[in-house]
C-alpha cells in the first residue's frame, strides 16, 4: 500500500514525527502565496488521517472526512455572518455552505450505515484553524475569498490523497463526486478573485 | 442529426458514445467491457494481471479523452473571442489528460489506443450548440470515470483519475455558466443530469 506517510526504521515515535514534519512542510508550502492564509501545523493530523484511510478502515476515512466537511460548514457560516460580503457573493457562498452540509450529512449516513458512531460535533472556528489558519483575521471580501480558496484547495488535496489508499467502491465514487464539487467551488471562487479559474489539467490540490 | 434531436434522444446518445468507447450518463456504462460489475471493489491480482487490467481501463479513458479533444476542435470553429479562448484552454487540458494516460499505459507495458479517423458528431450550428454538446461530453466523461474509478488497481492511478474527474467538473461549471445556468448545481458531481 503506497502512502506518503512512511514508517521507517528507528523509534516509532521518531519516524512518525519525521513523516509529520515532511507533510507539514509540504502543506505549509502549499499555503504560501495565497492571500496570507496558511495551512496550520495543527491541521496535519486531520488531513493525515484522511490520507491514510484504508479499505480495512473505512470508518476512519469517514470520520476524518466528516470532520473536514463540518469544519468547512463552520468556515462558511463564519464568513456569511461577518458582514463583509456583497449580496451576490453572499448568495454564492450560501449555496456552497449548503453543499458542504450535504457532504457532511451523506458521509455521516454512510458511517452510521456501517455501524460507526459519528464524531463529536465541532466546537467552532478552532476546528477550521486545524485545517487552514486565518479565518478570524479576514478583513475584506477579498480576504474571505482568498481564505476559502485555500480551504477548498486543502479539501481537494485531502480527497486526492485519500483515493490512493481507499479501495471500497462506493467510498471512492462518493469521494470523487465530492472532490469534483469542491473543484467547482474553486472555479467560482477563483473567478471572483480574478484568478485563472482552471489553472491545471489535473486538480490535485497542489499549489 | 442536429444537436437538439441528439440531446433529446437517449438512444442516439447511447449509440454515439458507445461508438466512441465511452459510457453514457444516465445509461448503461460501457466504458469498460472488460469489467462486468460496477460495484465490485478492486480485486487482488498479480502484478502482470494488475497492469493488464489497468491498461484496459486506461485505454477506455484514453478513447474518451481523444474524443473530447476532437469534439472541442469541431466546436472551436463556431466560437469567437473569449469563448474560443476558453475552448482552446479546455482542449489543451483534455490533450494533457490523453498524454498522461498514454504515458501511464506505456509504463504498464501496454499500447495506447489512437484517435479515430473521424467522429460522427451531431451538427453544431451555433455557439450555443457547441456549449450544450460540450456539457454533454463533459458529463459523459465524468460518469464514465466515476464508473471506472474503483476498477483501477493502482492507488496513484485512482488519485489521478479523481484529479481528472475534478478538472472535467470544473470545465462543466464554466460551460454551464456560459449557458446562463447555475455553475455548481449539485453537491455531488456524478455526470448524471441534475
Amino acid at each position: 500500500m503506497a502512502s506518503r506517510v512512511e514508517i521507517r526504521g528507528g523509534e516509532d515515535g521518531c519516524a512518525e514525527i519525521e513523516s509529520f514534519e515532511r507533510d507539514r512542510r509540504e502543506l505549509l508550502q502549499r499555503g504560501v502565496g495565497l492571500g496570507g492564509a496558511a495551512i496550520a501545523a495543527a491541521s496535519i493530523p486531520l488531513l493525515w488521517s484522511v490520507r491514510s484511510a484504508s479499505a480495512e478502515d473505512a470508518g476512519d476515512f469517514l470520520n476524518s472526512a466528516i470532520n473536514l466537511e463540518r469544519a468547512m460548514v463552520i468556515a462558511y457560516d463564519t464568513v456569511l455572518g461577518g458582514g463583509l460580503l456583497s449580496p451576490a457573493v453572499r448568495r454564492v457562498l450560501r449555496r456552497f455552505r449548503a453543499q458542504e452540509q450535504e457532504h457532511a450529512d451523506a458521509l455521516t449516513t454512510a458511517l452510521t450505515d456501517l455501524g460507526g458512531t459519528p464524531p463529536a460535533p465541532p466546537k467552532g472556528v478552532a476546528d477550521v484553524d486545524k485545517i487552514v489558519e486565518g479565518l478570524s483575521g479576514v478583513r475584506s471580501q477579498a480576504d474571505v475569498v482568498s481564505f476559502l480558496i485555500e480551504l477548498e484547495t486543502a479539501a481537494v488535496a485531502a480527497y486526492f490523497d485519500a483515493h490512493a489508499e481507499l479501495s471500497e467502491a462506493k467510498l471512492l465514487q462518493t469521494g470523487a463526486s465530492i472532490m469534483a464539487n469542491e473543484g467547482q467551488h474553486l472555479v467560482v471562487l477563483r473567478r471572483i478573485a480574478g484568478k485563472d479559474p482552471i489553472p491545471n489539467a489535473f486538480e490535485t490540490g497542489a499549489q | 442529426m442536429d444537436l437538439d434531436s441528439f440531446l433529446r434522444d437517449p438512444q442516439s446518445r447511447r449509440r454515439f458514445f458507445r461508438m466512441s468507447g465511452m459510457g453514457v450518463a444516465g445509461g448503461s456504462a460501457v466504458f469498460l467491457a472488460a469489467c462486468s460489475d460496477d460495484t465490485k471493489n478492486p480485486v487482488s491480482l498479480g502484478p502482470d494481471e494488475s497492469d493488464q487490467a489497468d491498461v484496459e481501463i486506461l485505454n477506455g479513458a484514453l478513447d474518451l479523452e481523444l474524443m473530447a479533444v476532437a469534439a472541442y476542435k469541431a466546436g472551436a470553429g463556431k466560437l469567437t473571442g473569449d469563448r474560443l479562448a476558453m475552448v482552446k484552454d479546455f482542449l489543451e487540458q483534455e490533450q494533457e489528460h490523453a498524454d498522461g494516460l498514454a504515458a501511464a499505459i506505456k509504463d504498464a507495458d501496454g499500447t495506447p489506443n489512437r484517435a479515430k479517423e473521424a467522429y460522427d458528431f451531431p451538427v453544431l450550428r451555433s455557439p450555443s450548440d457547441v456549449l450544450r454538446f460540450a456539457v454533454d461530453v463533459e458529463n459523459t466523461a465524468i460518469a464514465a470515470y466515476i464508473d471506472a474509478l474503483p476498477k483501477l488497481t493502482q492507488g496513484d492511478l485512482r488519485s489521478t483519475a479523481a484529479s481528472i474527474i475534478t478538472n472535467e467538473a470544473e470545465h462543466l461549471s464554466i460551460l454551464l455558466e456560459e449557458l446562463g445556468r447555475e455553475p455548481v448545481p449539485a453537491a455531488f458531481v456524478t455526470g448524471r443530469p441534475t
